[in-house]
């Protein structure tokens, strides 16, 4: 009785009509991604009137409202004067996480279609979720930096080429959990109310809507211990002027907090990131059975 | 010659459950009880080579394992047990318009669906013109496709997928599309790729183009390898399945006859439909012989009778209308208590795929009496292995006569 399972990989033989040379499977793949993530970018702004103006207006209107709550009404900040362009870089990358785990979640349970016809690694419907997100990320963000440039509160140094090390960081904590999520959600749909919950307790936990500073001392580190909070603190170190800051109302580095506990959130991230792949490989041969 | 598709005793079972659980709630609730399972043997030790450049065939009922095989070639489906080793690049698609999106337009969908095949934007680049050429709809091409009708979205779908460059083409149920023309050009798209030694294999209903265009046909039968040869051997096989599938069924449902009416001096006792070595059918191939018996039983005092059988086609359309008289064959001086069979016998049957009825009547010589008629008294399929259009085949031969100029 036979009872392994092999299948082997395409070999390119010579014979093969295409005209391609080898390795032509990863830049397929490669092509495939990118298509689906056009798409997909085309899609989410298909019919409306406003187009992408969306996801620009979407964080903007959201940042209105947790500054006029926040710091006008309760004044979180202190009267630190740099806070707003610390709380509109900090909702512009948490939108980013919200949305991006939200829509790569159901990257797979919703295109059960091609999953069932067609052969292809399915991470790629999940990085192409991701990368479409990306895109939008990588506008509004452009956008945060010029208004804070006009606004005289941007500081572009060499610390900040730091910051693309932070969204590096960013795009591997999210594509963990939309590998994480987007399998499990195929078998478990009460993930999608879990996670919505989930998100409204992270903003609150992860620094967003207020400095670190308002968070007393000894639970900086704890706070700074998830990875979201400590991108945010990081990102805002790496771009946010410290001009015509009291000494002690500073933006600092996480680590400063942190100390010999900084490895951590990195660490979370590394996890994440190695499960997401693991349980999303080990689900894969399912998809197609039970979608 | 080496194989281009191994498939070693692949089987493939899928459990059912009889209650699914997708809410946490359900698992955390039904944590020890074993869910109620219902195993289905879609493959059941399946072994079979495919030579590089051959056409084949699979054929089956709905739900005998065709697609399920397919899937596994293709590694959609991961198999349970066995192996299938595939030697060249395989084409990742098995349906048409795998990717498509009605919010996009015939153009962008082209891009999306080809990357799904493999192609490349500088492949599609280079073929665009080409695809939307072959589908005729250079007028749509920056429309949405969801503004399409479904015969257009087909074309575009078939002719984005001829695309694919793969050398192990893996189809399924792709041949039911478009009109006749449009048909064609699809039939020279697999005559090609004969030529260019590809290999193909193809899951279809149609037992047409499997004759057509395949060099072996495997039968699946409720999971099993059923069958493997050569087209015509194994699709008059799955004809006779699938006939005597169909008796069964009409058995069971019970074939209703129509109105009867009639004085009855002369009653119509049974109706068949055989072929040529007697066995009763409801599936016909066109070109076969089909056999009509009457039986009859002389009740009162009659001098003659004469019959004559109607055929329709299911939609009311009357094709034929043959009578004893015609036939020179008249009942003469019946006595009560007598019996008998008539038969009318057709050598090829000219009828094309379609399904037809069949009402018989017995009536005096003059037809001015009707002593027994049965409305539909028997129903049949026809099945065509060509898959002509049309309603007849008129039998004629062709002749060509060469005239050369310039001598």
């Amino acid at each position: 009785m036979a009872t392994s399972v092999e299948t082997h990989l395409p070999t390119d033989a010579g014979a093969a009509p295409s005209s391609e040379p080898r390795g032509g499977t990863l830049r397929r793949h490669a092509n495939l991604t990118r298509e689906l993530a056009i798409s997909q970018f085309k899609l989410k702004y298909t019919g409306s009137v406003l187009g992408y103006l969306w996801s620009l207006f979407k964080p903007l209107m959201m940042f209105g409202i947790l500054y006029v709550v926040f710091v006008k009404l309760f004044h979180i900040d202190r009267g630190t004067p740099n806070f707003v362009i610390q709380l509109l870089l900090a909702i512009v990358l948490f939108t980013f996480f919200q949305e991006t785990t939200a829509a790569a979640m159901n990257s797979i349970a919703s295109n059960g279609n091609m999953i069932r016809k067609a052969y292809f690694p399915r991470s790629i419907l999940v990085v192409a979720a991701t990368l479409s997100s990306l895109m939008t990320f990588f506008i509004n963000l452009t956008l945060i930096i010029i208004i804070a440039g006009a606004l005289g509160k941007l500081d572009l140094g060499w610390h900040s080429l730091l910051a693309p090390l932070f969204v590096i960081e960013l795009y591997m904590l999210v594509l963990g959990i939309s590998l994480l999520l987007s399998s499990l959600f195929v078998f478990y749909r009460d993930l999608g109310h879990i996670w919505e919950i989930f998100m409204q307790l992270l903003i609150y936990a992860s620094a967003v809507i207020y400095p670190i500073l308002f968070v007393p001392e000894r639970f900086r580190a704890w706070v700074l211990g998830s990875p979201v909070a400590q991108i945010i603190q990081d990102m805002r170190r790496a771009l946010v002027s410290n001009e015509g800051v009291k000494p002690e109302q500073q933006i600092q580095w996480s680590i400063h907090f942190m100390g010999a506990t900084y490895f951590v959130p990195f660490a979370i991230v590394a996890i994440l990131l190695g499960l997401g792949f693991y349980v999303f490989n080990r689900l894969t041969p399912r998809f197609a059975e039970y979608l | 010659m080496t194989a281009a598709i191994t498939c070693a005793n692949v089987n493939k079972t899928f459990r059912i459950p009889l209650d699914r659980s997708t809410t946490l709630k359900y698992r955390f609730t039904h944590l020890r009880s074993s869910s109620r399972y219902h195993d289905l043997h879609a493959l059941d030790d399946i072994s079979f080579d495919v030579p590089e450049g051959q056409f084949l065939g699979i054929i089956g009922h709905n739900g005998s394992g065709k697609s399920t095989l397919l899937k596994v070639l293709s590694r959609i489906y991961t198999p349970d047990s066995g192996s299938v080793s595939v030697n060249g690049n395989v084409s990742p698609f098995l349906e048409l318009g795998v990717g498509f999106n009605p919010e996009l337009t015939a153009r962008e969908n082209v891009y999306l669906s080809g990357a799904v095949i493999g192609l490349t934007h500088a492949e599609l680049d280079r073929r665009i013109d080409g695809i939307i050429g072959f589908a005729e709809l250079e007028n749509f091409a920056d429309q949405k496709l969801k503004n399409y009708s479904s015969g257009m979205q087909v074309r575009l779908a078939f002719s984005v997928a001829i695309q694919a460059d793969a050398q192990i083409l893996l189809m399924d149920e792709v041949l039911a599309v478009g009109d006749a023309r449009f048909q064609e050009k699809c039939f020279d798209v697999f005559a090609r790729y004969k030529r260019e030694g590809r290999t193909v294999v193809l899951v279809t209903h149609d037992v047409g183009s499997v004759n057509l265009y395949c060099d072996r046909c495997l039968l699946l039968d409720h999971g099993k390898l059923h069958a493997d040869g050569s087209p015509s051997d194994v699709t008059a096989l799955y004809r006779r399945m699938m006939g005597a599938v169909s008796d069964a069924e009409d058995k069971a449902g019970g074939g209703e006859p129509g109105d009867r009416w009639g004085t009855r001096e002369v009653e119509i006792s049974a109706v068949r439909l055989l072929d040529i070595d007697g066995g009763t059918h409801r599936v016909f191939s066109s070109s076969a012989p089909m056999i009509v018996e009457v039986d009859y039983a002389v009740h009162g005092q009659v001098d003659d009778f004469m019959c004559s059988l109607r055929v329709d086609r299911s939609d009311g359309l009357t094709l034929s209308n043959p009578q004893t008289l015609m036939g020179r064959l008249t009942m003469n001086r019946q006595l009560p208590g007598n019996r008998g069979t008539l038969r009318y016998k057709v050598d090829a049957l000219p009828l094309l795929a379609a399904s037809y009825t069949l009402t018989a009547t017995l009536h005096d010589a003059h037809g001015g009496h009707t002593y027994d008629h049965l409305e539909r008294a028997q129903s049949f399929r026809v099945i065509d292995e060509k898959s002509r259009p049309g309603l007849l085949e008129l039998g004629g031969r062709w002749d060509a006569e060469e005239r050369p100029t310039g001598t």
